[in-house]
């Protein structure tokens, strides 16, 4: 081996020599070629390539028409694509789109390199909601006599809590059989009931009330009307609205003690509705605001007593001397 | 060899015994330092107090070096000048870069707000790390109060500049990580609003130049609303207004700013008259050539109209015009000197150290707030709910006739001709989403260069440098 190398050692040199001139050759070839691509000396990178950005929003007055922020970084040309086959070159534009539907819009953002940047969003246009507030549902608000979940039939039937007051029976009145709650005269009869509401809307709520004989004892009945704020329902409490009379249960609602009802921060309405001295049955009109709250109850209650109940069941309030009757409670949203 | 070895051990215990602590760095007895600080109540308490003297930030006119840091005294500037309510009175300096809409990232005044409330950030993390000594009552105190100083300083600093380094730590010069790199604004948010509720729960109502509980109350609610969180605003608002907590409108307009810790201020920062350290120097500056320069936050025609058309008796108070040079109007609210003609009384005897609180935080902005809970980002509202707060706030300025329906820009007019020079016009058009609409129109109609990447504030040029480039730019500059 070591003597065929000796003897091509010339020839390889000079092998070697012609290797080097095809390799300068290529070098040179190479470097010709490459010519266009280096930088030039002194030459700098492209440290700040534009980048694309924006932010679309609706336009106050035209739900249709989207104003375009650019927060494009070192760009100085700008493409718009809107998605609707509309495009613009402003930097900011804004685009009024044909109708409702979701576009996708692309920004192109160029610098004086023609170096590209492109960031696309989709923009959704939908006309805005006119809001309805819907009419709060009663279960039972004309106080029929009715199947309840424990017990015989009652008016009072999806209205009871025990915690808060004794149930108000069923009687007839305003020219009615068995359509009417009582809270009788000295007892500490209650209606309670929880229901949904839209947040700080405004309702109208309109109680038709007959009292018993005249008022001139010395303790003269009065009807209380509060609306409790959900947001003072008893902690983890979570509504459930009832479809039916019957499916209501008697008690464990989201207010359980008096002094939790007439907490004032809980109460987003008080009325107080002396006796007015007749036996007619009339309609009382009153509103409330539902505040910041989902959900709300409605209780009413005979008190004006003397604080001793006759047929006491711990609570400290009775009616007075005369029995209230409720034919119906009906609330609109305003 | 055996030589080498017990070269090598004497060696090592040579190393050993340099390594103990009190050899290299002995306690040191005859000053205080960081170390030997922080050890008493007392002394917990004096770096509480720390935080809002970061806030007041130096009076520029008594302790000239311009590498102090101003603090809340150069905020007008950032915002009311970056408005359609104020500029310059002669378009001088940096000064006149906010009404144009050319800020740099080198403007001085960027720097000094970014600065004052990173440092602020940074004596509230020193708070938080060094309740070790105080009582427990006590220490539930300092830590809401420095939760709420590090979430008010955040709520700032994360509106004016948007993504910006997060700091809920005391950090070491050498922690280059933490202190450039900008985390994205829900994290921000995240901290303030944890550190806010923190405050809530943990805070009293006593004190208006200090965090209370309807102040953590108010900027939290401020916080939802920007974040779109209606329902949680609209209860934090109605808690500060429940009538057991005590806060109610002043009857005369002037009172707010003239008859300091009246029951309208939730939150202040408290400035003393005179005295060189715990004066302020913004007052001088809105005056004519009191200050530094000319004058400066001087209303624009275009705030003059709005309030002239809705301010009612509010016009009085809010501008009048600059007894020195007609045609051109000053801010009324913060006078340091009285005014005679409109009964304000001289508060500073010298007016370059005025005494006038700031007023961060007061009570119609509560109850308007509260309008824009309810309005929860909807075109208009006839709850009356709302109609109610809007009604209290019309009705101290005259305004008496029955409003039936608010629209979301018959709100914003209001806040405006309420709140106007209070800092609030700025983010108000932002929170509103009005701000390309509103001010794109007012730099078409006075020939300034607003667009929309002015937004945002630029991250000072000072802190890219000194982050190597780590701590990237916001678009537009």
């Amino acid at each position: 081996m070591i003597d065929i190398v000796k003897k091509n050692k010339n020839k390889l040199s000079r092998l070697k020599f012609a290797g080097l001139i095809t390799a300068l050759l290529v070098l040179i070839t190479l470097q010709s070629c490459e010519n266009n691509i280096l930088p030039e000396i002194g030459s700098v990178a492209d440290k700040t390539p534009p980048k694309a950005q924006f932010s679309a929003s609706e336009n106050a007055g035209d739900y249709l028409t989207f104003e375009f922020s650019n927060q494009s970084a070192s760009a100085i040309t700008f493409a718009w694509d809107f998605g609707d086959g509309n495009s613009s070159t402003d930097e900011n534009p804004s685009n009024t789109y044909p109708a409702e539907g979701t576009f996708n819009v692309k920004l192109t953002a160029s610098d004086k390199l023609g170096v590209v940047s492109i960031f696309s969003s989709d923009v959704v246009v939908v006309k805005p909601l006119v809001v309805v507030i819907p009419d709060p549902t009663l279960i039972n608000f004309d106080f029929t006599k009715q199947a309840k979940s424990s017990g015989s039939d009652c008016a009072c039937s999806g209205w009871i809590n025990k915690s808060l007051g004794a149930q108000g029976e069923s009687t007839s009145g305003n020219g009615g059989s068995d359509n009417v709650i009582k809270f009788d005269n000295d007892e500490h009869d209650a209606a309670y009931q929880e229901f949904e509401v839209t947040p700080n809307a405004d309702y109208t709520i309109k109680i038709v009330v007959g009292f018993d004989s005249s008022a001139g004892g010395a303790n003269p009945s009065v009807l209380e009307t509060r609306i409790l704020a959900g947001a003072g329902y008893k902690s983890g409490y979570t509504p459930t609205y009832y479809t039916m009379g019957a499916d209501f249960p008697q008690d464990g609602f989201g207010y359980e003690s008096i002094s939790s009802i007439e907490d004032t921060t809980n109460t987003l309405m008080l009325k107080i509705l002396n006796h007015p001295n007749n036996k007619d049955y009339k309609e009382y009109t009153y509103s409330f605001n539902a505040g910041n709250n989902t959900s709300v109850a409605l209780l009413m209650r005979g008190i004006g007593g003397d604080g001793t109940p006759s047929d006491d069941k711990g609570f400290l309030y009775n009616n007075g001397d005369e029995e209230i009757q409720v034919d119906s409670v009906v609330i609109t949203a305003n | 060899m055996k030589q080498i070895k017990i070269v090598t051990l004497v060696a090592l215990v040579m190393f050993v015994s340099s390594c103990e602590k009190t050899f290299l760095s002995p306690e040191l007895t005859s000053g205080i330092n960081s170390e030997s600080f922080y050890k008493t109540e007392a002394e917990i308490e004096a770096a509480v107090v720390n935080m809002y003297d970061g806030i007041q930030g130096v009076n520029a006119l008594k302790n000239t070096s311009s590498t102090l840091n101003h603090g809340v005294q150069v905020e007008f500037y950032l915002t009311e000048m970056r408005s359609d309510n104020t500029r310059t009175k002669s378009s001088e300096g940096e000064a006149a870069q906010f009404e144009s809409y050319t800020i740099e990232s080198t403007n001085g005044i960027v720097a000094d707000y970014y600065r004052s409330y990173y440092n602020v950030i940074y004596r509230a993390n020193t708070v938080l790390e060094n309740l070790d000594a105080a009582s427990a009552t006590a220490g539930v105190r300092f830590e809401a109060e420095a939760k709420f100083v590090r979430a008010y300083s955040y709520f700032n600093l994360v509106r004016l500049f948007g993504e910006i380094p997060f700091v809920d730590k005391v950090i070491s010069p050498l922690d280059t990580e933490t202190a450039y790199t900008r985390v994205s604004t829900t994290k921000v948010y995240e901290l303030i609003i944890s550190d806010l509720q923190f405050a809530v729960a943990s805070l009293d109502d006593s004190g208006k130049d200090r965090a209370s509980k309807a102040a953590a109350e108010g900027i939290l609610a401020k916080v939802f609303l920007t974040l779109g969180r209606y329902g949680e605003a609209q209860s934090l608002c109605e808690s500060i207004m429940s009538p057991s907590r005590g806060f109610t409108l002043q009857t005369d307009f002037k009172d707010i700013f003239y008859n300091e810790g009246n029951t309208e201020v939730i939150y202040s920062v408290g400035y003393l008259a005179g005295v060189n350290d715990d004066s302020q120097n913004f007052s001088a500056e809105w005056l004519n050539s009191v200050g530094r320069g000319s004058g400066v936050n001087y209303v624009t025609s275009d705030a003059r109209t709005s309030i002239d058309a809705l301010g009612g008796n509010r016009k009085l108070l809010s501008y009048r015009e600059d007894a020195s040079q007609p045609g051109q109007y000053q801010v009324v609210k913060y006078l340091p000197n009285g005014d005679a003609n409109l009964g304000i009384p001289v508060t500073s005897s010298d007016p370059t150290s005025a005494g006038n609180d700031w007023i961060v935080l007061r009570y119609s902005d509560v109850l308007l707030m509260h309008v824009e809970s309810i309005l929860a980002g909807g075109a208009s509202t006839t709850s009356s709910n709302a109609l109610a707060s809007f009604q209290l706030v019309r009705d101290r300025a005259g305004l008496t006739t029955s409003v039936t329906s608010i629209s979301k820009e018959d709100l914003l007019n209001e806040r405006r001709v309420e709140l106007a020079f209070e800092n609030h016009r700025f983010f108000d058009l932002i929170r509103f989403g009005e701000a390309q609409n509103v001010l794109g129109a007012f730099s078409t109609a006075n020939g300034l260069g607003f667009s929309a990447t002015d937004l945002l504030l630029p991250i000072p040029q000072v802190e890219i440098g000194l982050s190597n480039g780590k701590l990237g730019q916001n678009p537009g500059y």
